[in-house]
């Protein structure tokens, strides 16, 4: 058992449960009755998406691939507030 | 030796933020309201996104075929996963506050006595 087989089968046992997450958050998403609970669900989904990222620059063995795992997280934090902003005093202040 | 020992606990971080991630989801869809479904988010995000970065960190430092990529790519994941730690609290935080302020979801008591009819 070298190194990348070993690898690919941990990916390989990790992989179905991430997609099912994304799945189901994505369900959460278009069902959320409210604005919150989907910017809940896209808050969850793009810091998942953001570690998925880093495992497949593991995979794809590249670093530039898991820079952009950082700016997704930044980017999920930022529409939060974004959005409690608006909802509290009506405007955004860009 | 390390590089395999390396490996799996890597592995096994990054499989258990698997699971954490499908327990979050799956508890985002199924809990009835938005206070309750923040539990349900905390557990996805710090389950699922912090420790499978920090997975991906320790696998990235044992995958010794990588060569000198394995460097960035570890400190990339280790210091996404301490973004994630300290900025996932203050996002659902003030998603709370706003949605209670703005009174956009109201908030039913959910207060209930189980001792009511306990006789001493």
């Amino acid at each position: 058992m070298n190194a990348e087989n070993l690898l690919f089968m941990i990916l390989m046992i990790a992989f179905p449960f991430y997609l099912a997450a994304f799945v189901l958050y994505s369900i959460r998403i278009v069902k959320g009755p409210t604005i919150f609970d989907s910017v809940l669900a896209v808050d969850c989904l793009s810091f998942d998406l953001a570690a998925f990222i880093a495992i497949l620059a593991i995979y794809f063995r590249s670093a530039f691939l898991a820079t952009s795992a950082i700016i997704l997280a930044l980017w999920a934090f930022l529409l939060d507030l974004y959005l409690a902003k608006y909802f509290l005093k009506r405007e955004v202040g860009i | 030796m390390i590089s395999e020992a390396l490996m799996y606990i890597g592995g096994i971080l990054v499989i258990i933020g698997g699971i954490c991630d499908f327990f979050g989801a799956l508890g985002l869809l199924r809990f009835p309201h938005f206070y309750v479904r923040l539990h349900a988010a905390t557990v996805g995000t710090i389950g699922g996104a912090v420790v499978p970065l920090i997975g991906a960190a320790i696998l990235a430092l044992g995958c010794d075929f990588l060569g000198w990529i394995r460097y960035p790519i570890a400190g990339m994941s280790f210091i996404t996963a301490i973004l994630i730690l300290i900025v996932s609290p203050t996002a659902t935080h003030a998603l709370a506050f706003a949605a209670h302020r703005s009174k956009a979801i109201e908030w039913k008591e959910k207060v209930c006595d189980h001792l009511e009819g306990v006789k001493r």
